[in-house]
């Protein structure tokens, strides 16, 4: 007998054995991509928020405050850090709410209204975490060059208009960088959930 | 709107839960392990549910679903060939038993079977078509190829496979 016939025979009496999946689990398995696209997005949240964490208890040391103390930012900093963080936290719990119901969509219609409410509030997300460093940034910026005894004594002779030009310019640049950093680190999750939201949309006929 | 989309998707997951079999014989043919077959099963669910727009009824689900699912498996098949290479410990058995050539046919399925792993993605899709009882109008539909030409692949296929045995 040739091998394959054997091979044959025996192929027929394997199909006892396959595994088998209910429909749930395929309901399941069709929405696994988004689903694992949206866990993404919510541990880089996490790992974000700690690392953000991370790096202030290592500078916010008694030097800092000091020297927040000595350009009148300390109250004004303390609230920013607050409001902040229960911002980001509110964004990070909303990602984990996002990727649990995400997980258990039982229709695409459904996955279809997370999905877009994800890459909303993504979007929303960023936009906060630049406006929000700008505007920290600046504030800093003008408070340090207004209280720093020995800067705003030469600022007289530079002129104050092209010093805060300056700066801002290089805060829009900063921005600039950091909103290349999220573009990258978001944008291609980001354009996964929108291919698999275009497929959703693709199905009604 | 909604209710249009939960109907197609409640047909597609009755066609495939009841052509399953189909799709978890090619996950046998490419993987190794379970956790590897159970990767290549939600990669092909997935492209099957993305393609299925395109399926219109013309032909029977299970052929469209063979050409589909083998597509995938031989796509992902060729993405994994470029990491390296990592020998299965069964595999390696099987090396070994075939070594010590012993007649019976329990053995000699075994080193069929670890002869087909060593084959190439296409091979390995000709040679699943032909184990399923397949013609070869249907191998070279599904596979898109002409009818001579999935003869004369079989046939090297085939002669590929005795040397192996006999090796």
């Amino acid at each position: 007998m040739d091998g394959l016939d054997l091979l044959k025979k025996d192929w027929k009496n394997q199909e006892e054995n396959l595994p088998h999946f209910e429909a749930e689990q395929l309901y399941k398995m069709l929405h696994k991509k988004s689903s694992s696209v949206v866990k993404w997005i919510f541990i880089i949240s996490l790992i974000e928020l700690s690392f953000g964490i991370l790096l202030n208890v290592f500078f916010m040391d008694k030097q800092f405050w000091n020297e927040v103390d000595s350009i009148h930012l300390k109250t004004a900093t303390i609230v920013i850090y607050i409001i902040s963080y229960l911002i980001t936290i509110a964004f990070v719990v909303f990602f984990y709410k996002r990727y649990r119901s995400i997980s258990v969509a039982d229709s695409s219609y459904l996955l279809m209204r997370n999905i877009l409410k994800t890459r909303k509030v993504v979007k929303y997300y960023i936009l906060f975490v630049l406006i929000s460093s700008g505007i920290t940034m600046m504030l800093f910026y003008i408070y340090t060059l207004l209280y720093t005894p020995e800067i705003s004594k030469n600022l007289e002779e530079i002129g104050w208009i092209s010093i805060i030009g300056i700066g801002f310019i290089a805060i829009i640049l900063f921005l600039l960088f950091l909103w290349g950093v999220y573009t990258l680190l978001y944008g291609i999750l980001l354009k996964k959930l929108l291919r698999n939201y275009t497929q959703l949309k693709n199905l009604d006929f | 709107m909604g209710l249009v989309k939960k109907e197609t998707e409640h047909t597609f997951v009755k066609l495939l839960e009841e052509h399953q079999n189909i799709v978890h014989k090619i996950c046998r043919m490419y993987t190794y392990d379970k956790a590897s077959h159970h990767d290549l099963f939600q990669e092909i669910t997935i492209q099957l549910w993305k393609a299925f727009p395109k399926f219109r009824g013309d032909s029977k689900f299970s052929t469209w679903m063979y050409r589909v699912a083998l597509n995938t498996a031989i796509t992902l098949y060729r993405k994994s060939k470029r990491k390296p290479h990592t020998q299965d410990i069964e595999q390696f058995n099987f090396k070994i038993k075939a070594e010590e050539y012993d007649d019976t046919t329990e053995q000699q399925l075994k080193i069929m079977y670890a002869a087909i792993r060593e084959l190439n993605d296409i091979d390995k899709a000709l040679v699943f078509l032909y184990l399923e009882g397949k013609n070869y109008s249907d191998i070279s539909e599904t596979l898109g190829i002409t009818e001579v030409n999935a003869r004369v692949k079989m046939n090297r296929v085939k002669k590929k496979l005795k040397n192996i045995l006999s090796a």
